[in-house]
């Protein structure tokens, strides 16, 4: 098991945003999170990167304890995320911003921006390397978060949203994208809203409501699982159907 | 990969064009106190100062983007810890120096460790705090002469002065020229600047680089505050340790162009000019301010690039600087 969750709880004053979550994923899958807006997706990405302390339980990385450890040692460790807002370096190039995060794996620029080149053409989006990031598009700055995601080298990616705001087509570029980066070493977990891409993409899918798992599946079985059905379409929907 | 060839290497200058206008400014320091009467020395001295110490706010202002409103501290501190050890301890000038950069530069660590998690106008008010209490510090202390001041050993030589500024001010640009703009750490500073929880996600160690930016740019205002004392000979705290001094050093930066590595210069040279050409023809006077007050007003609303921002497209600024171009025809 690559990343574990042991009875995982964070909460904000009153609100429990994670609520005794438990959950194992296996190396070199595709694993889904699913869940209505506010059911703790991205507030369990920010846990295992350790951009918020959690209040108890704890999160391993092969088997090691990686809670509370501070966001750049969890980097340095190889598990990298994305923005669900693109959360560019704007006043650096594209070339720039891949950089900076593959400085935790070599000290010599020279062979920092011959990564950074091929991160870019990996993601294509080589032709922009020059170009300052105010100057690209939404789509180019979606590519440009995973191209920075990937510069620090992680076996393990956290997706938030990469394909929220983009255009039918643009949705199909990006899957074919992330399939790309399917190999052995990766393992990815995808947090997304659209159905098609999550079904096309996982190998399970663990679906969340209030901070709670209410089930964790393959595809398959998860999209004809009642108590899915009523948290996303609510009671009255399941209850016709 | 044939197309990005030429990418591979940052698009840069060729040596010419960017070493020899250089070149030619340091040989017009170098030969400038042999031309000059020694009014003007005593003023170009002043100019490389303040561009040495607009420079040293600029690291931790421009390019970590951090609003330091207590960089004069460094200054004070540094001229009191070379008159110290020069007074009491009775070590040569050399000595002192190096005392007053080193300790400035622990003491901003030290300061930045808690005050450097705050952000905007939180960190300016508690580096304005910091100033002021090294002020109160030093008006009460019996070592510093309290109130009354210091008088450091006198050497009346105006080009030794002239020389070691010099001196100083261009290790300031060659060190933020090669830790901030051709430097693995340079790329994490600005990445702090845009965006500093990314930064931290790709695994930017963001506390420790803003500390050793906050201590880097205090170790230069350390030094100068060191040779001021021995060049003025009379320190006190007003004189070393007053608001004024930060307030020019960032007038200037912002005057110049912040984040850029000539704006902090260029804005030296324009403030002090201005401020000196309007003392000779109206003689001692506050009037200046005023002029500056409106100067700086208009950069910030029509040129907020800066004074350097005018002059990009030149051929003679690095590419850091030629891609604020684009910058320009962004809206903000």
């Amino acid at each position: 098991m690559i990343l574990q969750s042991h009875d995982l709880v964070k909460s904000f004053g009153g609100v429990t945003a994670i609520n005794h979550l438990s959950l194992e994923v296996e190396k070199g899958t595709v694993f889904g999170i699913i869940g209505p807006n506010g059911s703790g997706k991205t507030t369990f990405f920010n846990l295992v990167t350790g951009m918020y302390p959690v209040t108890s339980g704890k999160v391993t990385f092969n088997d090691r304890n990686i809670t509370g450890l501070r966001p750049h040692q969890i980097a340095q460790l190889g598990i990298g995320r994305t923005f669900q807002i693109p959360a560019p370096f704007t006043k650096m190039t594209v070339l720039e911003n891949v950089m900076v995060s593959t400085f935790i794996r070599t000290s010599s620029l020279r062979e920092s921006r011959k990564m950074a080149w091929e991160i870019l053409e990996r993601v294509r989006l080589d032709e922009k390397g020059n170009t300052l990031v105010a100057n690209v598009t939404l789509e180019d700055r979606k590519r440009l978060e995973l191209a920075r995601s990937l510069g620090t080298c992680p076996t393990l990616l956290l997706l938030d949203e990469v394909m929220a705001g983009l255009t039918p087509s643009e949705v199909k570029g990006a899957i074919e994208l992330i399939r790309s980066l399917r190999t052995g070493e990766l393992t990815i977990i995808v947090v997304e809203h659209i159905m098609d891409v999550i079904l096309s993409l996982c190998d399970r899918i663990l679906v969340l409501d209030y901070g709670e798992k209410i089930t964790e599946d393959v595809p398959d079985k998860v999209v004809n699982n009642p108590d899915v059905i009523k948290a996303y379409l609510g009671e009255r929907y399941s209850a016709r159907h | 990969m044939e197309v990005q060839a030429g990418n591979i290497e940052a698009p840069s200058l060729s040596l010419a064009r960017r070493f020899v206008p250089l070149g030619l400014l340091l040989l017009i320091a170098l030969i400038y106190p042999w031309l000059a009467v020694p009014l003007w020395i005593r003023f170009a001295t002043e100019i490389l100062m303040w561009a040495g110490l607009a420079q040293s706010w600029n690291i931790i202002g421009g390019y970590t983007g951090y609003l330091d409103f207590g960089h004069g501290a460094f200054f004070g501190v540094g001229a009191y810890i070379t008159g110290i050890v020069m007074l009491q301890i009775g070590w040569p000038f050399w000595i002192g120096l190096l005392f007053s950069g080193v300790l400035a530069s622990l003491l901003a660590m030290m300061i930045g460790y808690p005050t450097l998690r705050l952000r905007g106008a939180y960190f300016a008010i508690a580096t304005w705090a910091f100033g002021e209490m090294v002020r109160q510090i030093a008006t009460i202390l019996n070592v510093t002469g309290g109130a009354d001041g210091m008088q450091l050993p006198s050497l009346l030589n105006d080009l030794f002065f002239y020389y070691i500024m010099l001196l100083v001010t261009a290790l300031t640009y060659l060190t933020t020229y090669l830790l901030l703009d051709r430097a693995r750490f340079g790329y994490k500073v600005l990445a702090i600047r845009e965006h500093e929880e990314a930064a931290e996600m790709v695994g930017v160690n963001t506390v420790w680089i803003k500390i050793q930016a906050f201590g880097l740019s205090a170790f230069f205002p350390g030094i100068f505050g060191g040779i001021f004392a021995y060049w003025i000979t009379y320190i006190h705290p007003d004189s070393v340790l007053g608001a004024q001094l930060t307030d020019f050093m960032v007038v200037m930066a912002f005057l110049g162009g912040i984040g850029s590595l000539w704006g902090p210069f260029l804005g030296a040279i324009v403030v002090q000019l201005v401020q000196r050409i309007l003392w000779l023809v109206w003689g001692e006077g506050t009037f200046y301010l005023v002029i500056i007050g409106v100067a700086i007003c208009a950069v910030v609303l029509f040129i907020p690039n800066g004074l350097i921002g005018l002059l990009e497209g030149t051929g003679l600024f690095s590419p850091r600087e030629s891609v604020n171009q684009l910058k320009k025809k962004i809206k903000w």
